[in-house]
Order: structure tokens, then C-alpha cells, then sequence
């Protein structure tokens, strides 16, 4: 028997990325953002989110790709976690897919680096592939004491 | 009583505070009966406390908390109606039997379960002493079949109406007795306090948060309506928002509040505290609490319990003295230690005072000493109030023999420790013999908390109060005048010290830091702001571009990705809706080595290694006059100073100097180091002076040139230290010695350490 | 029928588990932390019955009885007592005192609503 789980996507650099439904709290716009020194670099900044304080990663420089180019502005998938929300910033938001468990695929060869330790796994569509993201893991950004710069 | 099991859960966290509180009531209650200060009704109210125990948990079927209730209840029954005496045995034996129900309490509280302990011999003991009465009937029995009836369906000649005992029948007026006026000692009127009990209700605190986190959302919602509706004309809209403004903060106090409790709530059971730890000890003591409705907000109260119960415990150990040595020393047998509870500038003080025999600085020093936490010449030159906090470092109070009053595995460190994790500051002053006070300073709340907003490199920073000593603005002149780059390394003169100085957007790395930079943004900027702050007992000032204002923020807490980093300690959400981050003060100073690591880090293994000097300092590197590089801690460094040759004079054999009023020494270093053949041929004009002071003397330091000042992290081998100097260590690759500070002056005036013998000893 | 009880008592976690039951059966709980509390409360309204626990501060559920006995309107009301002594002139004192009944503590859900049931017939 197979189950169907729903899955959020959205596009990061060409790449075609899901994170599971369930985890997604919501989509929103560009939000103004207040940089935080001496953060990891793939910390984008923080947004208040109704006045909530959440921690904006962006997304391409966590999966190690290259940075976003033109005017167009990023878009905040916010993920619950256990430590609260977190905010992952994507070039484009895309539907969200059902998909059946018996398309689930392994990782390619292809994918390599960090975006391979990220991606839970491939599931098979149509035309394309559907990246799945391991949001635990991908928000488990640990900021190096201060004094190791 | 079977419920659903949410509910049952409910009311066991409602039976658990419930009788806690009224445990530390029984405490209360009992101290005054020991003392003789009961009143008419305190047998009433102890006998109630346990009564209430016994039937709630009966109610939800918590046997074993219910049949000791029950044996209790009985003898507090027969003390109610006369049948048995106030005696020591008997409010021991009471004591001990609070503590058994705590005990079972907690177990329920985190066991989920009352616990496997034997009362038997506690209870058997209370039944003696309720020898009066018969044995007790077991409690399961009086619940007949059905547990209830109704007068009338009773046989009526079973009950024949007599007046029923005088105790119980004739009621207690409805305004309880004129108290006797509250006594020194007795800890405001106790029993005033059960009828504030009853008019408040319980609110759920996730609920209280939750208010708190919506209102925070209407304050911001607020704020831009109030922006926006700034330049309209609309006077309707106007008028509306202004309303709309004050409601707001109305109910933002209003919520805040709801969250207040009174610290009274932690000291009610310090009366207990304080007797069996003076009974242990065999002192007397009395207990004076003042302040008791000082509200604080409950996390805070229960993040202080802990540090506050400790401090009374070791007032009464360490500080005041058993009654024949208070009798020697002329004071009355009977030690006074005072918990004083006020608010000033939106923050809480307590202190916690005692008469006892004061901090034996000599003794903390040594002790210092033998755990390897500072060097002989590091406490040598301690000012009294340094050395006093040297009983906050790590180690130096978990290795004490551990006796079963304020050992307990924790030191004044963990105190330190955890009031400072709530934005706190604790300081302990002594007078020796006269006894010592511990003072501590809290926010009201950690929710919203006073902060100063600065801005740096464009971003808005929030500092919070506790930390800011005062600000300076230093215009065009005084600019020049007052920042001294001492090789790079920025100083400012504030009231006679020097000051180090952190650059926010620097440290921050909002602009590359670089001394040649440093030097420019000097000469640019029109002014400079400074705020002068405090961390772990070092002044520093941060240099911000601009100061804006004093405002009370929301702290939120920052993701675990942010959590690493030390410089801040939250974050906030400003009027316009942007999010600020609160910086942490003792974080940015650690980040800035203006304050050393090692205190945080907890490591007093570590520094009984070889070296004697293990953390990062920020040197003085100096040219002693024949080629000799030396360093001393900049911290030992009161002023820079230049003299003109011929302002040298002589007083016998001494050198000295006119400074400030003063006639004061001047020790030419070159003469106290060790280094054959060499000698000072010829002073430089003019000569190069530091200025070393402490305890209100100074002496002048002749050094041949002030080379640059560093931050090191320096490590000295004994071995190679010569004669004047602590011993060697490379500093940018080249070999520098440290300048034994007091050995030289020692050998040079002997006379500047005698009124403080202590330091010599070592 | 709903009706309206009052329950008396200073241990809140009593007065919430007595309650929650009356709810339950469908009644309108009102609360007293004792038996000040209460007579103020009722100054100006009635109840159909008051469950009070005897021994409490300021004024206790004897009392309490006594002063409601007196006044018109609480004359025929049904007052239960919550007692933990079941010795017969404990009993005795609640009848004379004007109270209609007594539930034991501890007690069962069953045995509280048994009660009102009895003193309070649809």
C-alpha cells in the first residue's frame, strides 16, 4: 500500500526543491530584514513576523549555490521547528504536489556537497526532479562562538 | 474521584502549589508559636494547612499524602482545642512532619507518584505526642457506604442537640483579631495574607505569555498607526489614535502586572531556613524582612530563589559569629541578618545584610591564592573591594570543606552566575568585624526590560540598562584631548582613569578595523558618543555612531543559529516594526578581551598549572629605559603621564614628583631589573611616567618609552623570572618582561604597602 | 433543570473539582473562598443550594449556615456541609446549626452528585 504525502515547493536557482507540507507554516513576501554581525554567512538576517522574531536563512548559500542575481526579491517559506520558526528564503514559490511514496528515488550522483547532506530525497515527477529537503537539518545552522573569527 | 485524566493532572499541579504555599504558611505559622508571637487564630490556621492537604488529596485519591495528613491533622486537633502544649519537642517533631509532606509533594510534582519514603517513625512520634487522645482512626474508615446523608432522614434521637465545644461552635468574628503590630522579625502580619489568597484567582502562565507576546503585537500595531497618523489633519483620526495610544500602554501595564509577584512569596520560607540553620550552627539569629510586597516578575522570582537561599545560608554560616564570640566582640548574642527588598530606577535591589563578622579579606586572599585563582602578585595588588569579589570566582568555594549548611556543591559563583543570567549584578561590601552586605540588582522583568538604543554602522542596537554607568559626548576639542590612541590602541581619560574603548561597528565588523581607520573615523567624525558600561566589575566606554533613547523593549529570545554568538543576548522589535538585537554586554567586553574569558569558562583546575597569568589581558608595552621591553596589565595603569626633567625633585633619597597635589615617588624601572651592566645612563626629557595608584597612594613608574599596547594572551614559566620582574614572555616575537609591579615598588618605598600588611604576608 | 450551586471552600483545588462536576451535571457553579466571601456574594443575588466546607478562614461553614438561615431567602435552600469528621456530635453541631446535609470527605463524583440530586429533585 502506498501513502501520498504533500509536499511545498519552490525553485532555488534553477533546482526544483520540496519540504514536506506539514512543516510548512507559510509563505510570504520579501520581508525588510535587520542583519546580524558576526553571523554565519548563510544567515540572511531577522524578520518580525507578526511579532515574532525568525531567523531568515538564505537558502542558496546553504545549499553552497551561487548567489541570487538581478532585482527580483527572494520569497520566505517559514518552517516550523522545534526552536520556533524559521524562515528559508527561495527564488520562487511553486505549488504544492502530492506525491505518491513509490515515486520516492535515491539522491543522484549528481547531487554532491552540502545540498547532498540537505536533501532527504528525489521523488520522480513528470518532468522533472523533485528535491526534498531535510528542514531539521537544513535550519541547524550553529554560529561559531564570537571569539573564533 | 474519577475524572479524565487532564483533569486530574490540572488539579494535582492545583493541589501541588496550593500546598506548598500553604506548607511555607505552616513554617510561618509554627515559628511564631515557637516564639510565642501566635496569635489566637495561628493554631486555626495550622490545623487548616494540613486539613486542606488531607482532604483535596483525598479527593483525588492520593492515599499516602492523605493518611499522613490525617495523623498530623489529629495532633494539630488536639493543639487547636488545648489538649496539648506548645513544646520544643512538639514543633520539631511539626517541623520535620511539613517537610515529610513536602517531600511526598515532590515526588508527585516529578515523579508523577508520592514517593516511596517511610513516615512511620515521624508519625509515631507525632502520635505520642498526642498521647492526650485516642489513637487515631485510620483514614480510610470514616467514609462510610455512602459518604453523605441528610439531617432529616436521621434518627433524631441520636443526636441530641447540645451546645457544641466552645472552640469550634462560637464562631471567630468575621474581621480577624487586631493583630499585635508587626514585629521585627516576624515577617509582616502572616495572618492578613490568606484573605489576598482567596480574592485572586490561578491563571495558567502560558496564558499570561501568550497575552503578553499579543499585546507586544498591539504596542507595535499601535506604534505605526501613531506614525501614520502623524501628519494627518483628520482630527477625528487623530483623537482616535491618541486613545488608542493610551489604552494600549494601559494594558500593557495591566498584562505586565498580572505577571508580578511578591518577593515575599521566596522569603516566607526564610524564617524556617534561617532557624535550622542557626540551630544547626547553634547561633541565634534573627530574621528582619523588609520590603516583602516588592514585585518582581515570577520568572524572576524563581530564578533568584535558588542564589538568594543560598547568600542567607552562608550569612549565617560564615558570617555571624556564634554567641561567645559575639559576646567578646561586644555585640548582643542574638545576630541580625536583614533581607531588604526596593525598587529603584525601574530595577529591584535586595539586600541581604548581616552584623556579623564582615569578610576576612586577608583570608580570601590566601585562599585565592591556594586554589591557584590569582598569583601572589595578582593579589597583592587587589584593592579591598577587588579582592572581596574574588569570593564570586569559580572555585573558590566548591573546594571548601563542604558542610551541610552553604556547601551543598554550589559556590557565590553559581550565585554570581545565575543573576547575572537574568541581566542581574550582585556586589558584596564588607566592614570587617561589623559584618557584610550582599547587594543585588534585578531587572523587574525579563520580559520588557529598560534599554538604551544606540545606532553603529547603520543598525540599531538596544543596551540594557543595568549595564550603563553614563554616557559621554566628547565635541570637536575634547575629542582630541580625551581619546588617546595609545599605539593604537584607544584610551580615554574619564575622571583620572584610563578607560578602554570598543568601537561597536568594530567589534561588530560593520567596518573593518584597523588602526589607521580608527585614527580616520576619529578625525572625520563630528563627535563622538560614548557609553560608559560595566561588565564583570571592568568599566569600558563603546563608541557608537549615534545615542537615540531610553526605552523599554520586548526581549525575544534569538534562534538556536544565533545562539553562539556572545555579543548578543536577544533581540526586539522597535516602534517601526524592525527588529533590533539587544547586545549582551559581558559578551561584547569578553569579544573585546576587555574582560578575560576565564571566569565564564569555569576552569580553576586550569589555572593551578605553572602558569600564573593564564588569560587574555591587554598589555602596556613599555621600553624600561635600556632596551628592555617590559609589559604590565594596562588594568594597573591609573595615567600616562609626561614630566619635564626638571620637575624632579628629591625628598632624601627619594626621587619625587609634584602631581596633582601630591608629592608622589617616582621609581625609575630601570633601576630594579636585573640586567648586569646595563644601567640608566640618561632619563629622556620628557621623562615617560605611568602612574600607578592604590588605595588613594601613587607612585610614578619611570619608563624609557611606551612602545604599544597589545592584547596577549600571556603565559609565564616561574623559572625564568629574574629579579623585579614576574618572568618572560613572547610578545610579537619578541621576549618581554612583566614588571613585578608591587616587588618593585616594595623594594623601592616600603612604606606604600603598610597599611595593607596582608599582601606582604605572601 | 439548571440550577445554581454555590460552593465554599479555601482550598481552590476543592472548589475547582466540586465545580467541575456540578458542570458537568449541567449547573451553574458559583465560588466562595470562605464564608465571608460567600455571604458577600450573595448580598445581592440567590443561589438553589451552597455546598460549603466547614473549618475555613475569617468565617467558617457553620457559620456561614447560621448567618444564611437568617436571612429570608436562603431560609429553605438546601446548604450542604463538607466535613472530614464523621463523629456524631460534629453532626450534631451541623444540625443545629441549620445545615440540611453532609458529604464526607473524601468523596466520590458520584456521591457529590447523589446529593444534589436528592436535595435538588428536576
Amino acid at each position: 500500500m502506498s501513502t501520498r504525502k504533500q509536499f511545498c515547493t519552490f525553485s532555488l536557482n534553477g533546482l526544483f526543491f520540496g519540504v514536506e507540507v506539514l512543516r510548512v507554516q507559510e509563505v510570504i513576501r520579501y520581508q525588510e530584514m535587520t542583519a546580524v554581525p558576526l553571523a554565519p554567512a548563510m544567515v540572511e538576517g531577522l524578520i518580525n513576523l507578526r511579532g515574532q522574531i525568525v531567523t531568515a536563512i538564505d537558502l542558496r548559500r546553504r545549499l553552497e549555490l551561487p548567489p541570487r542575481t538581478g532585482d527580483s526579491l527572494p520569497l520566505n517559506v517559514v518552517v516550523r521547528s522545534d526552536d520556533g520558526a524559521v524562515s528559508l528564503l527561495v527564488d520562487e514559490i511553486g505549488d504544492v504536489v502530492e506525491i505518491d511514496d513509490e515515486a520516492f528515488e535515491r539522491k543522484p550522483e549528481t547531487l554532491t556537497g552540502v545540498a547532498r547532506e540537505l536533501v532527504q530525497g528525489v521523488y520522480k515527477l513528470r518532468d522533472r526532479l523533485l528535491l526534498v529537503l531535510d528542514t531539521e537539518r537544513t535550519i541547524n545552522v550553529t554560529s561559531p562562538g564570537s571569539h573564533a573569527q | 474521584m474519577t475524572t479524565n485524566d487532564e483533569l486530574q493532572q490540572q488539579l494535582i499541579k492545583d493541589l501541588l502549589i496550593e500546598s506548598f504555599e500553604g506548607l511555607d504558611r505552616f513554617d510561618r505559622e509554627m515559628l511564631a508559636l515557637e516564639k510565642g508571637a501566635g496569635t489566637s487564630d495561628t493554631p486555626n490556621i495550622i490545623f487548616r494547612v494540613i486539613h486542606t492537604i488531607k482532604g483535596t488529596a483525598g479527593c483525588l485519591g492520593l492515599s499516602k499524602i492523605e493518611s499522613v495528613a490525617h495523623v498530623g491533622e489529629n495532633l494539630l486537633s488536639a493543639l487547636r482545642e488545648g489538649k496539648v502544649s506548645v513544646t520544643p519537642p512538639l514543633i520539631n517533631a511539626l517541623l520535620a512532619y511539613a517537610d515529610a509532606l513536602r517531600e511526598m509533594l515532590r515526588s508527585l510534582e516529578t515523579e508523577r507518584h508520592e514517593g516511596e519514603a517511610d513516615y512511620s517513625e515521624l508519625l509515631r512520634r507525632l502520635q505520642d505526642l498526642n498521647c492526650e487522645t485516642a489513637a487515631p482512626v485510620p483514614p480510610a474508615a470514616p467514609a462510610a457506604p455512602a459518604g453523605w446523608g441528610l439531617f432529616e432522614e436521621e434518627p433524631s434521637a441520636e443526636s441530641p442537640v447540645t451546645p457544641p465545644p466552645a472552640t469550634v461552635a462560637k464562631a471567630p468574628p468575621i474581621m480577624p483579631e487586631i493583630e499585635p503590630a508587626a514585629r521585627p522579625g516576624s515577617g509582616g502580619t502572616p495572618a492578613n495574607a490568606p484573605s489576598a489568597a482567596d480574592s485572586a484567582i490561578r491563571v495558567n502562565v502560558d496564558q499570561l505569555d501568550k497575552l503578553m507576546n499579543l499585546v507586544g503585537e498591539l504596542v507595535l500595531a499601535r506604534n505605526q498607526i501613531v506614525q501614520h497618523c502623524g501628519p494627518a489633519q483628520d482630527h477625528g483620526l487623530l483623537a482616535a489614535s491618541q486613545r488608542l495610544n493610551l489604552i494600549t500602554t494601559e494594558l500593557q501595564e495591566g498584562v505586565m502586572k498580572t505577571r508580578m509577584q511578591p518577593i515575599g512569596n521566596i522569603w516566607a520560607k526564610f524564617p524556617r531556613v534561617v532557624r535550622d540553620v542557626a540551630g544547626e550552627l547553634g547561633k541565634e539569629v534573627q530574621l528582619v524582612m523588609e520590603g516583602n510586597q516588592t514585585e518582581l516578575d515570577r520568572t524572576i522570582i524563581e530564578a533568584i530563589k535558588d542564589p538568594l537561599t543560598h547568600i542567607v545560608r552562608n550569612a549565617i554560616d560564615h558570617g555571624i559569629e556564634g554567641p561567645a564570640e559575639r559576646r567578646a566582640a561586644g555585640k548582643p548574642d542574638t545576630g541580625m541578618l536583614i533581607l531588604r527588598a526596593f525598587h529603584e530606577g525601574g530595577q529591584v535591589n535586595i539586600e541581604i545584610m548581616d552584623d556579623g563578622r564582615g569578610v576576612n579579606i586577608v583570608r580570601v586572599k590566601q585562599k585565592a591564592i591556594e586554589r591557584g585563582l590569582v598569583s601572589v602578585e595578582q593579589a597583592g595588588r587587589l584593592s579591598d573591594r577587588e579582592a572581596l569579589n574574588l569570593i564570586f570566582l569559580p572555585g573558590f568555594s566548591t573546594a571548601e570543606k563542604v558542610t551541610n549548611v552553604s556547601g551543598r556543591g554550589v559556590g557565590m559563583d553559581v550565585v554570581k552566575t545565575n543573576i547575572e543570567k537574568i541581566g542581574g549584578a550582585v556586589d558584596v561590601v564588607s566592614d570587617s568585624g561589623r559584618g557584610s552586605t550582599v547587594k543585588i540588582k534585578i531587572p523587574l522583568t525579563l520580559a520588557i526590560i529598560p534599554a538604551l538604543i544606540v545606532t553603529s554602522g547603520g543598525e540599531r542596537f538596544a543596551i540594557p540598562q543595568v549595564s550603563l554607568l553614563e554616557l559621554v559626548r566628547l565635541e570637536d576639542d575634547q575629542k582630541r584631548k580625551g581619546i588617546e590612541l595609545l599605539c593604537g590602541t584607544p584610551v580615554y581619560r574619564l575622571r583620572g582613569r584610563l578607560l578602554p574603548l570598543c568601537y561597536l561597528n568594530q567589534q561588530l565588523k560593520l567596518v573593518p578595523a584597523t588602526a589607521g581607520q580608527l585614527a580616520a573615523d576619529l578625525a572625520q567624525a563630528d563627535a563622538v558618543n560614548m557609553v560608559v558600561l560595566q561588565a564583570d566589575g571592568r568599566q569600558f566606554g563603546l563608541v557608537v555612531d549615534q545615542i537615540n533613547d531610553t526605552e523599554e523593549i520586548v526581549v525575544k529570545p534569538l534562534g538556536k543559529q544565533l545562539k553562539g554568538i556572545a555579543c548578543f543576548a536577544g533581540a526586539t522589535i522597535m516602534g517601526d516594526g524592525r527588529v533590533a538585537l539587544i547586545l549582551d554586554v559581558l559578551g561584547l567586553a569578553q569579544h573585546a578581551n576587555i574582560v578575560s574569558e576565564v571566569r565564564d569558562r569555569a576552569q580553576p583546575d586550569k589555572a593551578r598549572t605553572d602558569q600564573t597569568v593564564g588569560d587574555r589581558q591587554t598589555l602596556l608595552l613599555f621600553d624600561a629605559g635600556a632596551s628592555t621591553r617590559m609589559a604590565i596589565p594596562l588594568s594597573m595603569v591609573a595615567r600616562l603621564e609626561e614630566f619635564p626633567r626638571k620637575s624632579l625633585e628629591r625628598s632624601g633619597e627619594q626621587e619625587v614628583i609634584q602631581y596633582r597635589g601630591q608629592i608622589i615617588p617616582l621609581i625609575r624601572v630601570a633601576d630594579h631589573i636585573a640586567r648586569v651592566g646595563i644601567l640608566p645612563e640618561d632619563l629622556s626629557d620628557p621623562m615617560q611616567v605611568v602612574i600607578y595608584a592604590e588605595n588613594g597612594r601613587s607612585v610614578g613608574l619611570v619608563v624609557g618609552r611606551i612602545d604599544d599596547i597589545v592584547e596577549e594572551v600571556i603565559t609565564v614559566k616561574r623559572e625564568s623570572s629574574g629579579r623585579g620582574t614576574l618572568g618572560s614572555v613572547v610578545i610579537k616575537e619578541k621576549v618581554t618582561d612583566l614588571l613585578d609591579v608591587s616587588a618593585i615598588i616594595r623594594a623601592a618605598d616600603p612604606a606604600f604597602y603598610l597599611d595593607h600588611p596582608a599582601t606582604l604576608a605572601a | 433543570m439548571r440550577k445554581t450551586i454555590m460552593t465554599v471552600d479555601d482550598a481552590a483545588t476543592m472548589r475547582r473539582m466540586i465545580s467541575f462536576t456540578l458542570k458537568g451535571a449541567g449547573h451553574e457553579v458559583l465560588e466562595a473562598g470562605d464564608g465571608a466571601e460567600a455571604l458577600e456574594l450573595l448580598r445581592n443575588r440567590t443561589v438553589d443550594m451552597v455546598i460549603t466546607d466547614v473549618n475555613m478562614p475569617r468565617m467558617d461553614g457553620l457559620t456561614l449556615t447560621r448567618e444564611l438561615r437568617a436571612l429570608q431567602q436562603f431560609r429553605r435552600i438546601p446548604i450542604i456541609l463538607l466535613t472530614t469528621e464523621s463523629a456524631p456530635e460534629k453532626k450534631a453541631e451541623g444540625r443545629a446549626n441549620g445545615a440540611t446535609g453532609w458529604i464526607i470527605k473524601p468523596f466520590q463524583q458520584e456521591q457529590l452528585l447523589a446529593v444534589v440530586a436528592k436535595v435538588l429533585p428536576v
